[in-house]
């Protein structure tokens, strides 16, 4: 299967509506052949409907969908070069194992069907359950034929909706290692639906957040977490510390800010907005990006890094971090993970400490945006 | 010292032989729980099933007349004679029953299917009009066929100047430009008045089917209709033979149709058997054709469900 490396998806203006309901919002998109590509974004946010209008699922409302440059917006499922693995799999229950998989292959007419099977049973090690039916198989057996059932049709897309929703915590990292793997070994497009950030974060090339029918952002795993575009992505991507703050001197390479008393820094190349001097942003920074050192020894805290005083409120231990949150006066609640390397006795609830991190790890955000927003709905990170 | 039923407590020595009874008997009570259950329901089947069964086999190997009495003689024979003069009833009634079933299947597949997929806010109403007919009895609707089939009216006259009648009547369905009294209107009733026994469990299992796996069919290069021939109507199996055995039993043993929209010529074995026991009052004839009745279909259904391969459905 050398030969069927993935094909290039480009969606154009594409939306869908259900009445008066909006489920995504116009929206160009484009997935880079061969490349593993996450649509991320909490329930109802229009990923998978984006999935099925590529699938051709769901007529979209406006737009195009083109597979590999050809426009196959009019074409109905059967007629496109993808596969879908369905969430919770949707396995034909009449046929077994091996005809599930040989399924894809007898509706496009290839009579000798057995060699490609077994080797698709192979790769998802199911050479033994051929002849079983798809309710005597566990979870993640199932979720593996499925897998199997696509790709044995080489699809020039794989599309993957939410493929490991049903399955444990310790099954689901393993399948997705799986995943991984096959992706990387059969060289097909992957579009993979999840809500699960970590599991977005792990698998994916290119992530697309998805909030609301729209794309908040996309980018590469790293990228995302690092440099958030909007109070959404830093908040749904792992926990982001969000700090209003007034902007003291615009312009040059580096934003001087100012949040109660405290003055913070913020490289201009990393504010996601214009600031214009005596206006407001909001800066971010992530917790494990941050040090605490008691207030007694603020003096040994090396120049020219952001610091902000505060009191500990609260402190978790995690065994290789531990968790605090700190009420800082003019910055509010914030929280930092600490590694356990050497841990200061003193730093107990109801200390006094300073917070201090590298100007280069604060983001600069537009502070016209709800603060809190996906704040609720992603899986904190720990 | 508090006796307690609920749970013994570890007590003294003294104790136990007083509550060790107890609780026996109260585990046995228990385990009787299911019989006590089940009684009633086996009380009604002893009494109005087979009690009935073992009287009428008694009664099928009986000779006498009814002024003389009849008695037990073991005459087996009367199932030979039963059936080598009345076998052309026999085979009518399944011809008949089986001609039916499949009008049944034919009309209600379609419909079970709209129902259960394209009906969207309309099911509930569709579901109500299949049901319908049953507010009226059994009776009056076949009653009704017979008016609506009468000679001169409407429907004759439809089909007269659309010359259908002339091709059934040259089919041997019909005879010359009438519909009653034709074996075309006996499975015409029938096929209505079993139609909704069809329709119902068909519904029920096409429900049942996700619709993600015609999604899943259509993904993996299934055009429509082979999702239906692929997916759709293999899941669907339960329901064909439910339905088909709904239909067909009752309608082999039917004799209302035939008395009601058919002639001498169309009497199934159901009638013989109703004439046979009130009027020419020859009971041992008529249980054994009854229970000759029971033997065949029993045999044809067992046949039909291993051939259809659900086993596990019954």
């Amino acid at each position: 299967m050398t030969q069927t490396s993935g094909g290039d998806v480009r969606l154009s203006g594409i939306s869908k509506t259900y009445g008066s309901f909006t489920a995504v919002h116009p929206l160009d998109l484009t997935v880079p052949a061969g490349s593993f590509f996450a649509l991320l974004g909490a329930s109802g946010c229009g990923k998978t409907t984006t999935l099925r209008m590529i699938a051709g699922l769901e007529d979209p409302s406006t737009g195009t969908v083109e597979l590999d440059g050809r426009d196959v917006t009019a074409l109905p499922p059967y007629k496109r070069p993808v596969n879908t693995v369905f969430q919770n799999y949707a396995l034909f229950p009449h046929l077994d194992i091996y005809e599930n998989i040989a399924f894809g292959l007898r509706r496009r007419g290839i009579k000798s069907v057995k060699k490609q099977v077994e080797e698709m049973l192979d790769l998802v090690e199911l050479g033994p359950m051929a002849r079983r039916k798809p309710q005597q198989l566990s979870g993640g057996q199932q979720q593996r034929v499925a897998v199997a059932r696509a790709l044995i049709n080489h699809p020039r897309v794989l599309l993957l909706d939410e493929p490991l929703g049903a399955l444990d915590l310790k099954l689901r990292r393993q399948m997705q290692l799986e995943l991984k793997r096959i992706q990387t070994e059969v060289g097909i497009t992957f579009v993979h639906v999840t809500h699960d950030q970590e599991e977005a974060l792990t698998m994916a090339d290119t992530v697309a957040v998805m909030n609301g029918g729209r794309v908040e952002q996309l980018g590469a795993p790293a990228d995302l977490y690092e440099n958030p575009a909007t109070t959404f992505v830093a908040n749904f991507l792992g926990t982001s510390n969000l700090i209003e703050a007034e902007v003291v001197t615009a312009g040059g390479d580096e934003l001087l800010l100012t949040a109660g008393e405290t003055k913070l820094r913020l490289p201009a190349g990393r504010c996601r907005t214009t600031a214009r001097t005596g206006g407001t942003v909001l800066a971010g920074v992530r917790p494990e990006k941050i040090s605490l050192t008691h207030a007694d020894d603020a003096g040994g805290i090396a120049e020219g890094r952001n610091r902000l005083p505060g009191r500990i409120r609260d402190a978790g231990f995690l065994g290789v971090s531990t968790q605090y949150v700190i009420e800082s006066p003019g910055a509010g609640r914030l929280s930092v993970y600490e590694q356990n390397v050497e841990r200061d006795p003193r730093l107990v609830p109801g200390a006094d400490v300073v917070l201090h991190w590298s100007p280069a790890h604060t983001f600069g955000l537009d502070a016209s945006q709800d603060i809190g927003a996906g704040a609720d709905t992603g899986e904190e990170a720990a | 010292m508090t006796t307690s039923t609920e749970a013994p407590p570890p007590a003294a020595p003294g104790d136990a032989p007083e509550d060790a009874p107890r609780a026996r008997g109260r585990a046995a009570r228990k385990r009787l729980v299911p019989y006590w259950l089940l009684l009633p329901g086996i009380l009604w089947l002893v009494v109005f099933f087979a009690a009935p069964l073992v009287y009428q086999a008694s009664t099928s190997v009986q000779t006498g007349s009814l002024e003389e009495g009849f008695k037990v003689t073991w005459h087996f024979a009367t199932y030979w004679d039963a059936l080598g003069e009345y076998w052309p009833q026999f085979l009518r009634s399944v011809g008949y029953a089986a001609t039916a079933t499949v009008l049944c299947l034919v009309l209600g597949y379609p419909l079970a299917y709209l129902i259960a997929f394209k009906a969207g806010r309309w099911r509930n109403l569709v579901m109500i009009l299949v049901i319908a007919p049953f507010f009226t009895s059994f009776l009056i609707r076949t009653l009704a066929w017979k008016t609506i089939l009468a000679d001169g009216g409407p429907v004759v006259g439809v089909l007269n100047s659309l010359h259908v009648l002339d091709v059934t009547s040259w089919l041997g369905l019909t005879e010359g430009q009438r519909l009653l009294a034709t074996p075309l209107a006996v499975v015409c009733g029938l096929t209505y008045n079993f139609l909704p026994f069809m329709v119902l469990p068909l519904y029920t299992s096409l429900e049942r089917i996700d619709p993600r796996l015609h999604e899943a069919a259509g993904d993996l290069y299934a055009r429509p209709v082979t999702t239906f021939r692929r997916v759709t109507f293999p899941l669907s199996m339960p329901g064909v033979v439910a339905g088909t055995l709904l239909t067909f039993i009752p309608a082999a043993g039917d004799y209302i149709n035939a008395e009601l929209l058919g002639s001498t010529d169309q009497k199934m074995i159901g009638n013989v058997i109703q004439s046979q026991f009130l009027r020419v009052l020859d009971y041992p004839t008529a249980a054994a054709l009854s229970f000759i009745l029971m033997a065949a279909i029993l045999a044809m259904v067992t046949i039909y469900i291993r051939k259809s391969g659900t086993e596990d459905l019954v």
